[in-house]
């Protein structure tokens, strides 16, 4: 058995590496090590320390510096420094104005006019201004049947309930009790594109879809450019500046290029596949500007739209009246869009919200 | 429990049941089994989580008791749920004077009436059984808390009946099975010792499908091998998984094939390559599955 010490000094170094070893798994991996052979101590770490799939590679990088290279030197803040690293986009506060109602009345007309202002148009401060009022904007998914049920006025009998009540009644099923399969609300999964051509829509976008995760914690977003990223952990905040200094850090490629065919289908190869798309409301916001090949984009969009209840594509270039799909990526996709809106600006946006609500009922599609 | 004195004897043993584990999985069972702690098998589907258990089962001369996950699944169907039907029809008979009616009424609540589901079942049984849980990840996050309760006393209150545990206290080896189409809640993984299973590599593939289609012999095992391993090499949707390799090895041979030709290849290639997209896919570039 190895000795206590190595034990939670081995912790330590996964916890800095970003695994969540408890001191209960530390104690089963020191166990572990004692039923083996020292030649297995790998294995008795990889059963107790690890259990997530992508955690293994971690595991291996740091039981190959802890063990075989002798305690990792680095200095423990290091890591910490490089992370934060990257640019924090500070929070504007929306001052409030000093001045009476007057004041109040154009401010609410201003606010008017910010709603339909194009987010490309914005100064920084309506942008702050128009963050704070996308946080407020409520995003209901439409709702699935599930397989649990629940007592009901009407639907099927529920015998358990029926012959429990008889008993009161000399085991006559007078009162029928009912039940019917219980409502969920489905997932909504977002795909954000935030290379540099939407760099103009891509943080108010990222608002949004921060402001729905906050609201029901199994909405998913993910981020991508020329590869993909989840952003679902680092949106795991309530402050929208926060979520936004979190995401940009995450994501590597932030404003670089556009991939979008590729994206999608490490996106259903690695995810929805597994079952976080099927059935979900599937948001995907992007400018269809394609810089490969375009056949693949409609592809995994077929992929997509097979699995997924419904998709919704914004493009906010689509605000312009002149607008035509003429991206070669747009127009391999659209086939396979159900809902598709401009998205460019906070009454868009709220367009979006209701088209996502209402999509209650099965499309039909050829 | 601990019939073993290390990992290769839980690996000898399921070699005799037909079942080839590798090293990091033999260790995660005999961790489990000499720990008694649940295991928590993941990997790619197809890989033989499911396989595990039964065979695991079989070496420990066990009964396998299996709890399939669905949506929506409830402790009434995972542990247990009254006779209704015949707690109405006793309760008729009593009161027409049919049944001496002193000590009848709490019978009504005993054994006689208890449909047991696979969790008590498994409880009851103690270390006689292995249960499964598969697709853990399937079932809602409130049944996951239920399941956690249940797994770590191994003892379950009927409030009508008492407290339920095996005769010898002793608690089933427990294994779970996940496809990750959803996180598993902390505090069941805390519990749990995890093994990802890996696709197997060619040797190993290849022992795999002579162990299980005795009939397809060295030359078109070693073939068929090599050509799973080619598909899964060429990014499909759905990679084929062993139990793709066992089929498409037993349809070959069933055809007379003695290796993988593009022939062959061509009339079963449903069996490997379930997809339809992987299918156009893998038709056009056929010849390279075979030397």
């Amino acid at each position: 058995m190895i000795d206590v010490a190595q034990a939670v000094g081995f912790g330590r170094a996964l916890r800095g590496a970003g695994l969540s070893v408890e001191t209960r798994r530390v104690a089963a991996f020191r166990e572990a090590s004692g039923r083996l052979p020292l030649t297995d101590l790998y294995w008795a770490g990889r059963a107790t320390l690890v259990s997530r799939h992508d955690e293994i590679a971690v595991f291996d990088r740091v039981f190959g510096v802890f063990f075989d290279g002798g305690r990792d030197e680095r200095p423990p803040g290091l890591a910490v420094a490089a992370r934060r690293r990257a640019v924090g986009l500070g929070s504007t506060a929306f001052s409030p104005d000093p001045r009476g109602s007057r004041a109040e009345v154009a401010a609410a007309s201003a606010a008017e006019v910010l709603r339909r202002k194009s987010f490309a148009d914005c100064t920084p401060d309506e942008l702050a201004a128009l963050h704070r009022l996308l946080v407020q904007l409520r995003l209901v998914a439409p709702v699935r049947r599930t397989r649990r049920r629940r007592l009901a006025p009407a639907g099927e009998p529920d015998l358990r309930r029926t012959i429990r009540r008889a008993f009161r009644t000399g085991a006559e099923p007078v009162e029928l009790v009912w039940r019917a399969r219980r409502q969920r609300p489905r997932r909504i999964v977002f795909l954000l594109d935030v290379s540099g051509s939407m760099a103009a829509y891509s943080r108010a976008l990222l608002v949004f879809a921060h402001a729905a995760v906050r609201a029901d914690r199994r909405f998913e977003v993910f981020a991508f450019g020329t590869r993909l990223t989840r952003l679902t952990p680092a949106l795991d905040t309530m402050r929208p500046s926060e979520a936004l200094r979190r995401a940009t850090e995450a994501v590597a490629d932030w404003e670089g290029g556009t991939r979008i065919g590729p994206s999608l289908q490490t996106f259903l190869d690695g995810y929805g596949r597994h079952g976080l798309a099927r059935g979900a409301v599937v948001v995907v916001c992007s400018d269809g500007l394609e810089v490969g090949d375009p056949a693949l984009v409609g592809e995994q969009m077929r992929r997509m739209s097979r699995l997924a209840h419904r998709v919704v594509w914004i493009n906010p270039l689509r605000a312009s009246p002149e607008y035509e799909p003429l991206a070669r990526g747009m127009a391999a996709a659209l086939p396979y869009v159900d809902v598709f809106a401009s998205g460019h600006s906070l009454e868009s946006l709220e367009e979006v919200a209701r088209a996502i609500e209402a999509a209650r009922t099965r499309r039909a599609r050829p | 429990m601990t019939r073993f004195k290390d990992p290769d004897g839980v690996a000898a043993a399921l070699r005799s049941e037909s079942y080839l584990a590798d090293h990091g999985l033999s260790v995660a069972l005999f961790l489990a089994l000499s720990m008694g702690r649940p295991l928590l098998l993941e990997g790619e589907p197809g890989v033989g989580k499911t396989e595990v258990a039964r065979a695991l089962a079989r070496v420990l001369d066990a009964e396998l008791i299996r709890l399939q996950c669905y949506e929506g699944i409830d402790a009434a169907q995972a542990l247990y749920e009254w006779d209704y039907a015949r707690q109405l029809l006793y309760a008729r008979l009593l009161q027409s004077g049919e049944l001496a009616a002193e000590d009848a009424i709490h019978r009504l609540y005993d054994a006689p009436f208890l449909q047991e589901r696979p969790l008590l079942a498994a409880i009851r049984a103690g270390s006689r059984a292995v249960l499964l849980v598969d697709e853990v990840d399937r079932a809602d996050d409130e049944f996951e808390a239920f399941l956690l309760e249940a797994l770590s006393d191994f003892a379950v209150t009927i409030p009508e009946l008492g407290t339920v545990r095996s005769d010898d206290g002793s608690a089933p080896v427990v294994v779970l099975t996940s496809n990750r189409t959803r996180e598993l809640h902390d505090a069941l993984k805390r519990r749990c010792l995890y093994h990802w299973i890996d696709f197997p590599g060619v040797e190993r593939e290849a022992e795999i499908v002579r162990l299980r289609v005795p009939e397809a012999g060295d030359r078109l095992s070693l073939s068929v091998a090599t050509s799973i391993a080619r598909l899964r090499g060429l990014d499909l949707a759905k990679p084929p998984g062993a139990a793709e390799a066992i089929d498409w090895a037993a349809a070959l041979a069933r055809l007379g094939y003695d290796e993988v030709t593009e022939a062959g290849a061509a009339e079963t290639l449903g069996l490997a390559v379930k997809n339809h997209d992987d299918l156009a896919t893998v038709s056009a570039r056929l010849s390279e599955l075979t030397d």
